[in-house]
């Protein structure tokens, strides 16, 4: 036991995200009582300004020495909080945190509950923080090359941008071709410039680039190692198996196409004039607006949200098919004047920049607007034979709220998008997760909106959710921007946790050297001692549980410091307790 | 008053506890039982981690790591799991019922599961009633070295049985 401990212990008000549920008040008063701990506040927003300085301030003016803060999750703010105990000059492991907020307030509405919730969890920091022990961060090297999986237009960027900076990468690309499936599409909306355009100039940057290597019909099978330091193996389909040191990994795998024969009755399959959007858009890159038997349609409906926004399918928005809607209904009304063009939406989704200003254009070209309930897709039959066109729509109209019969000689269907079938195995072998839909999971939806629960690697594109062109690029620079700024530094500092063996305790039993799964662990057959390579180490104490000389220490998550946390939660609360 | 059970938690850090979150920032509420306890990896928990919750009160044990095949650490969670098995032997061997143990898999992605798990046991916890145990095992509660050699021998055994 630490008799010198000086505890500084603070808990947020979050505003009132905790103090709503959490009687702040109550949690300090409680913590300040125990061993220990030398000052306790309250205050509205810890991770503030005055908030970190409020600290600073007490570790310098108390001398304090070791501090916990109750507040929001420490995979959101540890980092903030780490800096404030640094710029007071205290090593920054000395600090713990209590997940009130993410963990407490914010999934519990019974107040006194959630108080003694609280206050357990706090005092669970208190006992293990007395345990901590200062550590140096461990430098690693950071290889200046990138990997940059996938060569959509996310891809491109990603390497056009740091191949430009000077720094070398690798583009592994699955297809033959790069372009992704913007080289599918025609025109791009609102401001109808040419995907060709678009993607010929990325490509032409790309291929004239000394330090871009591009590896098409290649797939990447496996990545080792940590942030910085990765190996990556690469095969190529007829060609090589590369291994690749690189520092970092940027997965641009983008998505794929909704599957229009899932809602049986658009006849999507059935019905040669029923079409999706993509082959829509082959059909106007050739020139060739037409229906299947090679007619000029007079009469063209456009089905939006086909597998969007529908609980059976995909219960998200695709975020670009209402615009490329209003696209194709510009491009046909531009191609056919005389066709009748008819919208079947649910909402009118035209958001961004030059959106609205874009629908208001294309609606005053004599699109007929039709709106269908969500989840009530409309019903595509065959026309009678005494009818002027191929097929008839039938839409439950939502504001008329009558049942209209549409007529068409060709039915474009807005397939949305979906992640792509083998996101699992990509999730897997760079060490990503994925969401419920099968879309890559940033580290922080605002603040940290193209990097991963894995150091290192990064997201861009459509692999991380649905979104247009702008958007793509824009999540691709940035993602560039984050591996330039660490390949500057050259280096990496590596979080100091890593498992130790004590020579003296470690018996050669050899029991953790096949059981880690990073190889770390090395056997000395003349001290018949095992040692941890600690750059190899990744901490997760898998030997530590398993070694039956307890002669393995997890540097800061030792047994000692989760005994003292197990003790803190029920201390206070255990049916035993009192 | 009814019966309210103390469910000590160990998650993972990259599936389990970010699930956890993400049942917060999705406001997922559940019911306020479970104290929980970060690790890197499930299969940094040490048996005597969950003899030592028991005797210091706990009424139940959740142990919550990544599915078998996405442990960020390649395959901690599969050793989770075969220690787990004998874990299982352990508690009944200290006269604890074996539902107060579990070990499930939550992804970073299944706050909602989450959000269920810690409802489902609390409900289970407070049928089966607080947890008495042993004067033996409560005496071990505050010997670290005592109980991790009473786990190390109870494991070694219960190993060959299983291994055998
Ligand atoms: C019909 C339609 C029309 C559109 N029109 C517009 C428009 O007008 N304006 C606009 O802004 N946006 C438009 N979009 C959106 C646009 O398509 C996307 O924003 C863009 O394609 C996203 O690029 P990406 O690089 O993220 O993904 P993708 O274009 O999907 O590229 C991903 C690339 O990664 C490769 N890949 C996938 N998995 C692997 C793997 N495991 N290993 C190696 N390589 C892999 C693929 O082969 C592909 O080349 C439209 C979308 C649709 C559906
Ligand atoms: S963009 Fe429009 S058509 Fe596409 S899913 Fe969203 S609302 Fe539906
Ligand atoms: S398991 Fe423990 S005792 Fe056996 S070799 Fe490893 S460190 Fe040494
Ligand atoms: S904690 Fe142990 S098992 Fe895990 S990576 Fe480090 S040395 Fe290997
Ligand atoms: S990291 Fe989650 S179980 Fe191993």
């Amino acid at each position: 036991m630490k008799d010198d401990c000086r505890i500084g212990f603070y808990i947020c008000n979050c505003g009132t995200n905790i103090a709503k549920v959490v009687d702040a008040e109550q949690v300090c008063e409680r913590i300040a009582g125990l061993p220990g701990v030398a000052c306790a506040r309250a205050y509205k927003y810890m991770c503030s300004n005055p908030g970190q300085e409020m600290i600073t301030r007490d570790i310098r003016e108390r001398g304090l020495n070791r501090v916990v803060v109750a507040a929001c999750s420490p995979r959101m703010h540890e980092p903030t909080f780490r800096k404030a105990l640094e710029a007071a000059g205290l090593n920054p492991y000395l600090l713990e945190m209590a997940n009130i907020r993410e963990q407490c307030s914010w999934v519990h509405d019974d107040p006194r509950a959630a108080t003694a919730k609280a206050c357990d969890l706090a005092h669970a920091a208190v006992r293990r923080v007395r345990y901590h022990q200062p550590l140096e961060k461990v430098e690693a090297s950071y290889a200046p090359a990138t990997l940059v999986l996938g060569g959509g237009i996310a891809g491109l960027t990603v390497a056009v941008e740091l191949a430009e900076a000077s720094q070398p990468v690798y583009l592994v690309e699955r297809e033959g071709k790069l372009g992704g499936n913007v080289g599918r599409a025609d025109l791009t909306a609102p401001y109808l410039d040419s995907a060709r355009d678009i993607l010929a100039e990325k490509i032409a940057r790309a291929e004239a680039s000394p330090k871009l290597d591009i590896l098409l019909r290649s797939e990447l099978v496996e990545l080792r190692g940590f942030v910085g330091n990765f190996r990556a193996t690469v095969r190529t389909t007829g060609g090589p198996t590369r291994d690749l040191a690189v520092g970092a990994v940027v997965v641009c795998t983008g998505y794929q196409e909704f599957d229009a024969t899932r809602i049986e009755r658009l006849g999507y399959g059935r019905f040669p004039d029923v079409i999706t959007s993509f082959e829509l858009e082959r059909r106007l890159r050739m020139g060739r607006l037409e229906t299947d038997d090679g007619r000029i349609p007079r009469y063209v409906s456009i089905v939006h949200c086909v597998g969007s926004r529908n609980p059976r399918y995909h219960p998200y928005c695709s975020r670009v098919c209402c615009m490329t809607a209003l696209k194709y209904g510009h491009e046909i009304k531009s191609a056919l004047p005389a066709a009748m063009v008819t919208d079947l939406y649910v909402d009118m989704l035209s958001f961004g920049k030059g959106g609205e200003d874009f629908y208001r254009r294309t609606s005053e070209l004599k699109t007929m607007f039709l709106m269908y309930e969500k989840g009530d897709p409309p019903r595509v039959r065959a026309a009678e034979p005494g009818d002027d066109c191929g097929l008839l729509v039938q839409v439950n109209e939502r504001l008329s709220g009558e049942v209209i019969d549409v007529p068409a000689d060709l039915v474009v269907l807005m397939v949305g998008m979906e992640a792509r079938a083998d996101g699992g195995d990509v999730a897997r072998t760079v060490g990503i997760s994925q969401d419920r839909q099968g879309w890559f999971i940033e580290s922080h939806p605002k603040l940290a909106p193209v990097s991963t629960a894995t150091e290192g690697v990064y997201i861009a594109g459509c692999c991380q959710s649905p979104k247009d062109i702008p958007d793509s690029v824009a999540q691709a620079r940035a993602a560039a921007a984050m591996v330039l700024a660490h390949v500057a530094q050259g280096k990496i500092e590596v979080d100091a946790r890593f498992a130790e063996i004590d020579p003296d305790r470690c018996s050669g039993c050899r029991m953790c050297n096949e059981l880690c799964p990073y190889t770390a662990i090395t056997f000395d057959p003349d001290e018949r001692r095992s040692s941890v390579q600690s750059a190899l180490c990744k901490a997760c104490g898998t030997c530590v549980a398993a070694c039956p000389s307890g002669a393995i220490t997890a540097r800061h998550f030792t047994d000692k410091q989760i005994f003292e946390q197990i003790e803190g939660v029920l201390a206070w609360s255990s049916s035993r307790s009192s | 008053m009814e019966f309210e059970p103390i469910i000590v938690g160990f998650l993972c850090n990259w599936c389990s506890y970010t699930g956890a979150d993400l049942a917060g920032t999705a406001r997922i509420k559940h019911r306020p039982n479970l104290r929980t306890i970060r690790v890197m990896c499930s299969g940094r928990v040490d048996p005597t981690f969950v003899l030592k919750a028991f005797a210091a009160g706990a009424d139940g044990v959740l142990v919550c790591g990544c599915h078998p095949g996405d442990c960020h650490y390649i395959e901690g969670n599969y050793k989770t799991m075969r220690r787990m098995e004998l874990l299982g032997q352990l508690v009944r061997a200290y006269g604890i019922d074996e539902r107060r143990v579990r070990l499930e898999w939550v992804s970073a992605s299944e706050g909602e599961r989450f959000a269920r798990l810690v409802d489902e046991m609390t409900l289970e916890l407070r049928q089966l009633g607080p947890c008495k145990l042993r004067p033996t095992v409560a005496a071990l509660a505050n010997d670290f070295d005592g109980l991790s050699r009473a786990v190390t021998a109870q494991v070694a055994a219960s190993g060959e049985v299983t291994h055998g």
